[in-house]
C-alpha cells in the first residue's frame, strides 16, 4: 500500500489507459466522467473519502477520475492484491465491501436520473452525498459541494439555470438550511 | 443536363429519410414494442429528439406535411398538454437512461405556439430525459408568425439553430401557393437571429412550384444568398393531389415542366456553390465552417427525418402526433390523427401506431442506400450478399443501365455517383433497394419525383 497526492484537476485514471491499481480515496474528492460516442463528456460520479476506483485491472479505463481539490489515495497494485490473495482468498473483495465503488456510483446515477421532478433529483443528490461526508451538527447536516455546478447540472442532466433555480426554491421552502458556493446545509 | 439522362428525370424515388421508408410501416409493430426498447436504451446512449407540433395558421396549397389549419388557441395548449404526457410516459419507460445531444422543434409550424409553450415543453423533456447546457436545440420557424421579440427568447431557452421556411421570394409565386411573405420579413427575422447571436440559420427553398421561372428562382436566389444563412436546403415539390387532396387547391396548369424543374436545381446549385457553399448530400449546401459541412467533409454526414444532420445519436425518439421513433431497431409511428394520440397520452401510454421491425437484411440495404446519399458512393458487397439471387440480379441489372448511362462508376464492389449526377442521388439509391420495383407497380403516385 502506497500514499499519494493529487493535486486539484490532476487526474488519478484516464479514460482508455491502462490502470493497474486499486484506488481507495483518504481525503478530498474527485469527478467520474467520461466521453460519449457524440464527443460530449458525461459526468458519471462523484468520489469522497473511503470511496474505491479502479476496482478491476485495465488496459483501458473506462472513466477519467479527476481531482476536485487537492485529494490524497492510496493506492494497491492490483499483481499485489492478487498474491495476497493466494494466501488470504477475498481480501480484496473485503477491503471493497468497506466503501462504494465506481460500480456503486454507476447505480446511483441512475437511480438519481429516473426521478420525476427537478427538486427530487437535486435533493436525493444533496442527500446521497450527505451520508458519506456530511457533517452533523445539532440536527443540522452540512453537505460539502467541491464540485462546480456545472458539473453538478451535467450529473443530474439538467441545465445550469433549472439548477440554480431549483436550488433556490429548495432554499425558498425551507428543505435547504443554507445555500453556499461549496456546502449546503440539510436538516437530518 | 446530359440527354441520356432525361428518362430518369421523371422517376419517383422516396426520399430515403429512413429505411425502409414510412409507406412500409404497419400495425405489427406496436406500443408494447416500443416500450420495450425504450427499456433497453443504454444508461448514457446518445438520443436525437424530435418534437411534432401539428398547427398551423394558414396552409399553403403545396403542402404534404401532417398538419391541420387551428385558429384556437386553446387546442393548441391541449396539445402541449398531450405531449407533455408523452414526454413523461416516455420519461418513465427510459428510466433514467439515454443523453438527449439535439432536440429538434418540427411541425406543421412550431411557432403556432408560443414561446412560453416551448418552454414548458423543454421543461417537460428536460425533467424526463435530461438535458444539459450542451444539447443543440433546433427550431422551424414560420416567418410570418414570428412576433415581436420571440427570436430572443427562443435564444435565452438555448435554442441555437433556426430554420426559416421561405420556399421562395418571388410575390407572383407567393400568391399561388398561397403563402405570402415579403422579404423584409425574413430579412428582420435574420436580423433578430443574427443579434441574439444565433450562428445556425437555415432557410428552406422549395423549386417546382407554380409560376416559378429561371428568372423568378434566380432572383430567389440572389436574395437568399444576401441574407447569407448558414445553411440552405433546396427540396423539389412534391405534387401529388391524389395523396394530398389539399394540393388540388394548387393550379396544376401553372406549374413548370420537367425540363424547367431540373434547369431550377442546376440554376439553384451553381449559384449557391459560387457563393461558397459547401454541397451536402443531394439537397443541403452549408458554409464551410458550419457544422453541416464539416461533416460532410469529415465523412460524418448522416441521414435521419429531418434530412441530412451532423447528428450523431442512431437512436431517435419522436414526440406528437405522427411522429416516428427509431430505437433499437424498431421505427414506431405515433397516431396521426389527434384524436387517436390524445385517446394514448391521456391514459400515459406510448402513442405508437404502426412501425416496422428492422430485419438484419434491412439493416444492410438501409446503410448501404444511406452511404450512398451521405457520401456519394457506397460498397455494394453486403448488399448483394443481403439479397436473394433474383433481387441481386435485379440490383445489378439496374446499375448496369445507370452506369451505361454514365450515372455511376462501377468498380468491382464499389459503385460511385458521378460529381454532376448528384440530383440523381434517388434515382441510384432506389436502383440499390428490392422494394423499389414493388413501390413502382403499387404506389408510385404516393412518391414525389426523384428531381
Ligand atoms: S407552414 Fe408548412 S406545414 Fe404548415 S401548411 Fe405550410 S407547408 Fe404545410
Amino acid at each position: 500500500m502506497a500514499r499519494r497526492l493529487v493535486v486539484k484537476n490532476k487526474t488519478l485514471m484516464v479514460e482508455g489507459e491502462p490502470n493497474h491499481s486499486l484506488y481507495v480515496i483518504v481525503d478530498g474528492s474527485f469527478r467520474l466522467s467520461k466521453v460519449l460516442e457524440d464527443g460530449r463528456r458525461q459526468v458519471t460520479g462523484f468520489l469522497f473519502r473511503g470511496d474505491f476506483v479502479g476496482v478491476r485491472s485495465t488496459d483501458a479505463s473506462a472513466y477519467t477520475a479527476e481531482a476536485l481539490e487537492d485529494s490524497s489515495v492510496c493506492f494497491f497494485p492490483h499483481r499485489y492484491l492478487d498474491e495476497i490473495a493466494i494466501d488470504a482468498p477475498g481480501v480484496k473483495d473485503r477491503l471493497i465491501a468497506r466503501g462504494q465503488t465506481e460500480y456503486h456510483k454507476a447505480q446511483d446515477h441512475i437511480v438519481l436520473l429516473g426521478k420525476k421532478t427537478a427538486e427530487e433529483r437535486v435533493i436525493s443528490f444533496i442527500e446521497l452525498i450527505g451520508k458519506t461526508i456530511g457533517v452533523d451538527d445539532d440536527g443540522r447536516r452540512t453537505v460539502p459541494l467541491p464540485m462546480p455546478r456545472q458539473d453538478i447540472a451535467d450529473y443530474l442532466g439538467l441545465r445550469l439555470e433549472t439548477l440554480s433555480r431549483t436550488l433556490a426554491a429548495l432554499k425558498q421552502d425551507g428543505r435547504i438550511l443554507e445555500l453556499a458556493r461549496h456546502h449546503v446545509v440539510i436538516e437530518i | 443536363m446530359n440527354p441520356l439522362w432525361r428518362k430518369y428525370l421523371d422517376v419517383r424515388a422516396p426520399r430515403y429519410t429512413s429505411y425502409p421508408s414510412a409507406l412500409h410501416f404497419d400495425e405489427q409493430a406496436t406500443a408494447a414494442d416500443y416500450g420495450k426498447r425504450l427499456g433497453e436504451v443504454g444508461l448514457y446512449e446518445p438520443l436525437s429528439l424530435y418534437v411534432h407540433i401539428p398547427f398551423c395558421r394558414q396552409m399553403c396549397w403545396y403542402c404534404g406535411c401532417n398538419m391541420r389549419v387551428e385558429n384556437d388557441y386553446g387546442r393548441a395548449l391541449r396539445y402541449v398538454r398531450a405531449l407533455n404526457n408523452e414526454i413523461g410516459t416516455v420519461g418513465r419507460r427510459l428510466g433514467g437512461a439515454g443523453r438527449p445531444l439535439s432536440v429538434h422543434f418540427g411541425g406543421g409550424t412550431p411557432n403556432f405556439l408560443k414561446v412560453a409553450e416551448i418552454g414548458d415543453i423543454l421543461g417537460a423533456i428536460e425533467l424526463a430525459l435530461g438535458l444539459t447546457d450542451g444539447t443543440r436545440l433546433a427550431i422551424e420557424l414560420d416567418p410570418r408568425l414570428i412576433g415581436d421579440g420571440d427570436v430572443e427568447r427562443l435564444a435565452a431557452l438555448g435554442f441555437n439553430r433556426m430554420s426559416l421556411g421561405v420556399q421562395d421570394f418571388d410575390p407572383g409565386v407567393q400568391a399561388a401557393i398561397n403563402r405570402i411573405q415579403s422579404f423584409e420579413m425574413i430579412e428582420s427575422a435574420v436580423g433578430d437571429m443574427r443579434r441574439v447571436g444565433v450562428n445556425d440559420v437555415s432557410f428552406d427553398l422549395l423549386y417546382g412550384l407554380p409560376k416559378q421561372t429561371a428568372e423568378s428562382f434566380e432572383a430567389t436566389l440572389e436574395k437568399t444568398i444576401a441574407l447569407s444563412p448558414d445553411r440552405v436546403a433546396v427540396f423539389g415539390y412534391a405534387h401529388l393531389p391524389s395523396q394530398l387532396p389539399r394540393q388540388r387547391l394548387l393550379d396544376e396548369t401553372l406549374l413548370p415542366p420537367e425540363e424547367t424543374r431540373a434547369d431550377l436545381a442546376g440554376l439553384a446549385d451553381d449559384m449557391l456553390v459560387a457563393a461558397g457553399y459547401r454541397r451536402v448530400g443531394f439537397d443541403h449546401y452549408a458554409k464551410p465552417d458550419n457544422p453541416l459541412a464539416r461533416a460532410e467533409l469529415e465523412g460524418r454526414l448522416r441521414r435521419n427525418f429531418q434530412g441530412f444532420t451532423d447528428d450523431l445519436a442512431d437512436t431517435t425518439i419522436g414526440f406528437g402526433a405522427s411522429a416516428i421513433g427509431f430505437v433499437g431497431g424498431l421505427y414506431a409511428q405515433n397516431a396521426k390523427t389527434l384524436g387517436d394520440y390524445y385517446r394514448c397520452t391521456d391514459r400515459g401510454e406510448l402513442a405508437t401506431a404502426r412501425g416496422l421491425v428492422l430485419s438484419p437484411r434491412e439493416v444492410t440495404i438501409g446503410q448501404t442506400i444511406r452511404g450512398l446519399l451521405c457520401r456519394s458512393q457506397a460498397d455494394i458487397a453486403s448488399l448483394l450478399a443481403a439479397l436473394s439471387p433474383t433481387e441481386a440480379n435485379a440490383v445489378c441489372a439496374r446499375l448496369e443501365s445507370l452506369e451505361a448511362d454514365g450515372v455511376i462508376s462501377w468498380d468491382g464492389d464499389r459503385i460511385a455517383l458521378r460529381p454532376e449526377a448528384r440530383p440523381l442521388s434517388r434515382v441510384v439509391a432506389m436502383a440499390l433497394d428490392p422494394y423499389a420495383p414493388v413501390i413502382k407497380d403499387g404506389a408510385a403516385r404516393t412518391l414525389a419525383r426523384a428531381l
